[in-house]
């Protein structure tokens, strides 16, 4: 293995980190503050990579348009999923929660199927995007380095609204202790719905923005989450910081395991995720449950 | 008023060996009754509820979340495969060794995995099974990777499907009653008492994580022995059975039939098989089906079926005490002063 092609493939690796902390980070805010395991998050992000190729492929290649559209689509998905499932289980206990997101999974996944079908949605790199870069000699896709653009926008443009924003400020003040949020006069409930349509809209951009490099079909949702999960995990469930840290950690992880074992890349993720647990069985930043 | 209620006291066992009559003679008769293909079914039902109930012992007796149980399952079900295609070994030797063999695994993955609690033990125990999957999967020259195992020749007096049934019926009841009476042992006492307060545990003395793990162990090997008789059933092996999707199925189940009841699994394993075979057979879109179950069972029916029976029950008691009050109102007192003297 050259210098070189250790950087290509970092690189890579970093773009499929910047999708997997888009899923994080919305799992990992969506726990922190409303305590839910939401298995159903990758379903979000599959209606996401579906809504967006089809706005792409009907506008003949209108990109930006799916970029905004189809996450606001998503984030109402979100919504309506947060409304009528999810609050009536906030205070079930984790298993009941879990299959409430996991039968989520199945009928999302059965809808999708009904109204696309079986058959896969292929749209095209945009043209401002299409070409290679030259990196020590290799060629690397430009569209690779606009994805991790993306994510780190996205990392900031959340940082911010956690921390710049008194809705961000409100949302903190929920992952300590939402009882003492309402009793200070904040609308409970409805900050619970923002914060899940703020983790399916950032959901719903990860799927746009991975449908041009690979081919949209079933089987993406569960796919995608059990990856996310892990990355969660890894960094803490809860923690930001984490699941950025841990995003970064299992794209490397898949990007060199699937130098060495192909088939295997997988695997890896979960042997780093074990290793990491069994070291500190809170995840890197995480922190007792309450 | 004495007699009425002595006799009130002893219809529950009187009415419990009924019950197990009638059950043994419909479960006699069931190969009369039945086609064949019916009849399989029934045996994948038997299989899934012993995998349930066996599951069980963890989720609904010991408090612990295992996401990754389809590992044992699966290790069960290729121990018989591998002993039969790779030594000529006979299946019924192999479903002895699938005990052995999950027994030793899960010691170790049970003693690595109990390093955590609860969200987190559930998690490595995913992991670990991950791993175990994707080592099945990928080591062609001994599993057969993704082509998996195919034709196990069963002994000559199993190839009869009422045969195999009674075969896999006498096999699991037998598992099941026995997980039935460590439940009821003074350790299984030590288990529930885990389940509620491990703090509380340990200052009684009892040493949680040593019972955890030899819960787990118990669990997983009977969980192998299922995987075994799932070899026996299908007699193909395939690496899906260690994924987490068919790790899902015995959690799935044990929800259904409520995790607080011994039984409650089993009857959940026999309701989703059907249901399953049901819906595939009558909707392409038999995910959307089952999902919207599932989510109501989780909205209104949290607690399975077992809630929806003792629901039942406590409505048709009422109705009972009822007519039982008009008829003598005193009747509760002297119990009462009965019972504490």
């Amino acid at each position: 293995m050259t210098p070189e092609t250790i950087l290509v493939q970092s690189l890579g690796g970093l773009a499929r980190a910047g999708v997997l902390f888009m899923l994080a980070a919305g799992l990992t805010l969506v726990f922190g503050a409303l305590r839910v395991i939401n298995f159903a998050h990758g379903s979000l992000y599959m209606v996401g990579a579906f809504v967006g190729a089809t706005i792409v492929l009907r506008t003949s290649g209108n990109f930006w348009l799916a970029l905004i559209a189809a996450p606001l689509v998503v984030a109402l998905l979100g919504g309506l999923i947060e409304v009528s499932v999810l609050r009536r289980i906030y205070r079930r206990e984790h298993l009941i929660q879990l299959l409430a997101t996991y039968s989520l999974v199945l009928i999302v996944g059965d809808l999708v199927r009904l109204i696309w079908g079986a058959q896969y949605l292929s749209i095209s790199v945009p043209n401002i995007f299409a070409e290679s870069v030259q990196v020590a000699g290799q060629p690397l896709p430009l569209y690779n380095l606009v994805i991790i653009t993306f994510a780190c926008v996205t990392a900031v443009a959340l940082w911010a609204l956690f921390y710049r924003t008194g809705l961000g400020r409100d949302i903190r003040g929920a992952v300590s202790d939402p009882e003492m949020l309402g009793l200070v006069g904040v609308n409970v409930p409805a900050l619970f719905t923002a914060v899940f349509m703020i983790g399916a809209f950032v959901a719903g951009l990860a799927g746009v923005i991975i449908a041009p490099s690979t081919s949209v079909g079933l089987g993406i949702d569960v796919e995608t989450v059990v990856e996310a999960f892990a990355v969660t995990v890894i960094g803490g469930l809860g923690s930001f910081v984490g699941a950025l840290i841990g995003a970064v950690i299992i794209g490397q992880v898949e990007a060199f395991g699937i130098m060495w074992v192909p088939r295997a890349a997988l695997a890896f993720v979960f042997l780093a995720m074990a290793i990491v647990l069994g070291l500190r069985p809170y995840g890197l930043f995480g922190e007792p449950e309450r | 008023m004495r007699t009425a209620l002595r006799s009130q006291t002893t219809a529950t066992p009187r009415s419990r060996i009924v019950l197990s009559a009638v059950a043994a003679l419909i479960a006699l008769a069931l190969p009369l009754l039945l086609q064949e293909s019916e009849l399989l079914l029934v045996v994948e039902m038997l299989v899934l509820a012993l995998w349930a109930v066996s599951y069980n012992l963890l989720l609904g007796y010991t408090g612990l979340v295992s996401f990754g149980h389809a590992a044992y399952y699966g290790v069960g079900a290729y121990t018989v495969a591998l002993l039969w295609s790779k030594y000529g070994i006979s299946p019924l030797i192999g479903l002895v060794a699938s005990a052995a063999v999950t027994a030793i695994i899960s010691f170790f993955t049970g003693l690595f995995c109990l390093r955590s609690v609860r969200l987190y033990f559930a998690l490595l125990t995913l992991a670990v099974s991950q791993v175990m999957f994707t080592i099945v999967f990928e080591w062609y020259d001994f599993t057969g990777g993704d082509n998996g195992i195919h034709g196990i020749e069963l002994p000559g007096f199993l190839s009869s499907a009422p045969n195999l049934y009674f075969f896999v019926l006498v096999v699991s009841v037998v598992c099941m009653l026995i997980i039935k009476a460590i439940v009821n042992s003074p350790f299984g006492g030590a288990l529930l008492c885990i389940r509620e307060n491990r703090q509380r545990a340990a200052f009684i003395g009892i040493d949680v994580k040593r019972y955890e793990l030899i819960a787990f162990i118990i669990s997983s090997t009977f969980s192998g022995i299922a995987g075994g008789l799932y070899a026996f059933y299908d007699r193909q092996v395939f690496a899906g059975l260690l994924n987490w999707t068919k790790s899902a199925e015995p959690v799935l189940v044990s929800l259904i039939g409520g995790m607080y009841s011994f039984f409650g699994p089993a009857v959940g394993a026999a309701l989703f098989i059907f249901l399953n075979a049901f819906l595939t057979r009558y909707t392409t879109y038999s995910a959307l089906a089952l999902g919207a179950l599932l989510l109501m069972l989780a909205l209104v029916f949290p607690g399975g079926l077992a809630e929806l029976a003792s629901l039942a029950r406590a409505r048709l008691l009422r109705r009972g005490q009822h007519e039982l009050e008009t008829d003598e109102t005193a009747a509760a007192q002297p119990t009462a002063s009965e019972r504490k003297p």
